[in-house]
């Protein structure tokens, strides 16, 4: 238990003359701010920024759609039947993507998708410059979700690896 | 008798007359967009001259439904929504609502997960308190110590976002444990979301650099002969009718209370710590003020603790791949850095809660505020509302 110390300044004015030298030592250090569009700070691989998707990897399963907590990935696909190899084999069927649309206006940027993806078509990209001047320009298609994925860094190493 | 100057004499009579003059009733609306009122809050206030005789907060502009959303969202999605309450401090409400949905699920946590999220809880707090540290005496007119205290509050949350992914909104809790993977594919699988390399060594670095900027708000804040005119003896509350409106945090251990649901629940280890409990004495903004400051260096100190006990092993307990909570009920509480916060947590077994009640500290705290205003100075008004540290997200939900 501590108790509040109420007479710490006694000196007329002694309190401000403190204050002023917080302010003095704070001059003479670094600046901790960047000019931004000039100067970029990097995020850490772990930000948040933008979800990259692998349209090859991606099977049409609907478990990261179903899973969003408001809802704001779009997916449609089709069954596409792929002809035997040699004479007299089966007629195989794979999904195919048509569109994968993630509706950054109502994402929530909580992971929920990437976390769920059970063959790794989801990924975290750390890059933030995706504002637009119109809502409807913020929701990315496949092919702008697919150029995502160069800008996916590698994961950071581990505590006591 | 000698002859009275005429000027003299005007200036008497008008004395006289003002003197008679009655200060009429004056209704004063404050908000719901002013800048000290820490989000959407409206105080009607009823003011006599300079004094309030009576104040009605008007609630509700931040209202988002998160109980009720929360009843279509299985346990995992709502971790999103509970991290948006009080957004100042994203990490430490994930807490009562994740041990809440252990608790009622039957599986605990590991212990490596339980100290990481120790660590986040605390370092959520700080960076809480340091927004407390920055804005309550820029409300006094002080905007100097802002700075400071936003410079270290940006590393704390630096520290945050290496291990999470998120400055804000981290939804790093998992039921059993903390986020595990970084996918459910086969080659992210074994990519864990361990612990960043250097961010222990980051984040003692940081509780020095914190323990300094306290150092500095020391000398600006708590000694400044105008900071101590203003708060001292200014909205006191002593413990009584601070326990009588419900409060809790750092509000109620101003007025003198020991109560800090870190020594009384045993959600996370805090017993294995050693840490003191900041009081105060009056109750005054001041003591508010101190008691906040205080607390960020014991919370630093609780850090450096559990950095030197954390132990190795697992990142989470063994849980189903589909949650299913059997059916029954749970309040958890556990001490936010606002006060107490509390989730009510009702199962009917399923994916999906039938009801989650959100116990939100900035509630109780702002419903102290026409007891606490009631015959206050109209300057002192911003003072001790500041002095509250309440949220609007808080408040509203």
């Amino acid at each position: 238990m501590t108790q509040v110390d109420r007479n710490s300044a006694k000196l007329p004015l002694g309190g401000l003359l403190k204050g002023m030298k917080v302010t003095i030592k704070a001059m003479v250090t670094r600046v901790h701010t960047v000019q931004y569009p000039v100067v970029k700070e990097t995020p850490v691989p772990r930000a948040r920024g933008v979800i990259a998707l692998d349209p090859e990897a991606c099977t049409v399963c609907m478990l990261c759609a179903r899973e969003c907590p408001d809802w704001c990935i779009y997916i449609e696909g089709h069954k596409q039947e792929i002809p035997p190899d040699k004479e007299g084999g089966r007629v195989r069927t794979r999904s195919t993507l048509d569109r994968f649309d993630i509706d950054y206006a109502l994402c929530m940027y909580c992971g929920i998708c990437v976390e769920v993806c059970p063959f790794d078509a989801l990924f975290w990209s750390p890059d933030y410059e995706y504002s637009e001047f119109s809502i409807s320009d913020l929701l990315h298609d496949k092919e702008r979700l697919t150029d995502w994925l160069e800008t996916v860094p590698t994961p950071p190493a581990l505590e006591g690896a | 008798m000698t002859v009275m100057d005429p000027l003299v004499a005007m200036h008497r009579a008008e004395a006289a007359v003002s003197v008679e003059l009655e200060t009429p009733g004056m209704t004063l609306n404050i908000g719901p967009q002013h800048p000290s009122t820490h989000g959407v809050l409206r105080l009607v206030a009823q003011v006599d001259g300079e004094r309030v005789t009576q104040v009605q907060p008007v609630i509700g502009y931040m209202h988002r439904g998160y109980e009720k959303l929360a009843e279509v969202r299985t346990y995992a999605q709502i971790t999103t929504l509970v991290n948006r309450i009080d957004w100042v401090s994203g990490f430490a409400n994930e807490i009562p609502y994740i041990r809440a949905v252990e608790k009622l699920a039957g599986i605990e946590p590991t212990p490596r997960a339980q100290f990481i999220r120790l660590i986040l809880t605390e370092l959520a707090r700080i960076s809480s308190h340091l927004v407390f540290m920055s804005s309550y005496p820029l409300e006094l007119g002080a905007p100097t110590p802002l700075m400071h205290a936003l410079r270290e509050r940006e590393r704390v949350l630096d520290l945050i976002e290496s291990v999470t992914g998120g400055r804000f909104h981290p939804n790093f809790n998992r039921v059993g444990g903390v986020k595990p993977a970084a996918g459910g594919g086969s080659s992210t699988k074994k990519q864990t979301q361990d612990l960043p390399q250097g961010f222990l060594q980051g984040t003692r670095a940081a509780m020095g650099e914190v323990g300094a900027v306290c150092d500095d708000l020391e000398e600006l804040v708590t000694g400044n002969e105008l900071i101590q005119a203003r708060t001292i003896g200014v909205g006191v509350i002593p413990a009584d009718v601070a326990l009588s409106y419900g409060m809790s945090g750092g509000n109620l251990r101003a007025s003198g209370v020991d109560f800090d649901l870190r020594k009384h629940e045993d959600i996370l280890p805090y017993a294995d710590l050693d840490f003191d409990i900041p009081l105060g004495r009056n109750g005054d903004c001041y003591d508010r003020y101190v008691v906040r400051l205080q607390e960020i260096r014991q919370a630093a100190r609780i850090v450096q603790q559990a950095i030197d006990g954390l132990p190795s092993g697992p990142l989470q307990a063994k849980v189903p791949r589909i949650l299913k909570v059997p059916a029954g009920e749970i309040y958890v509480r556990a001490e936010n850095p606002k006060g107490e916060m509390g989730y009510y947590v009702i199962s009917q077994g399923g994916k999906v809660p039938y009801r989650v009640k959100i116990r939100s500290a900035s509630f109780s705290n702002l419903s102290i505020l026409p007891w606490v205003l009631e015959g206050a100075l109209v300057p002192d008004l911003v003072a001790i509302m500041g002095s509250l540290d309440f949220v609007l997200g808080d408040v509203d939900r």
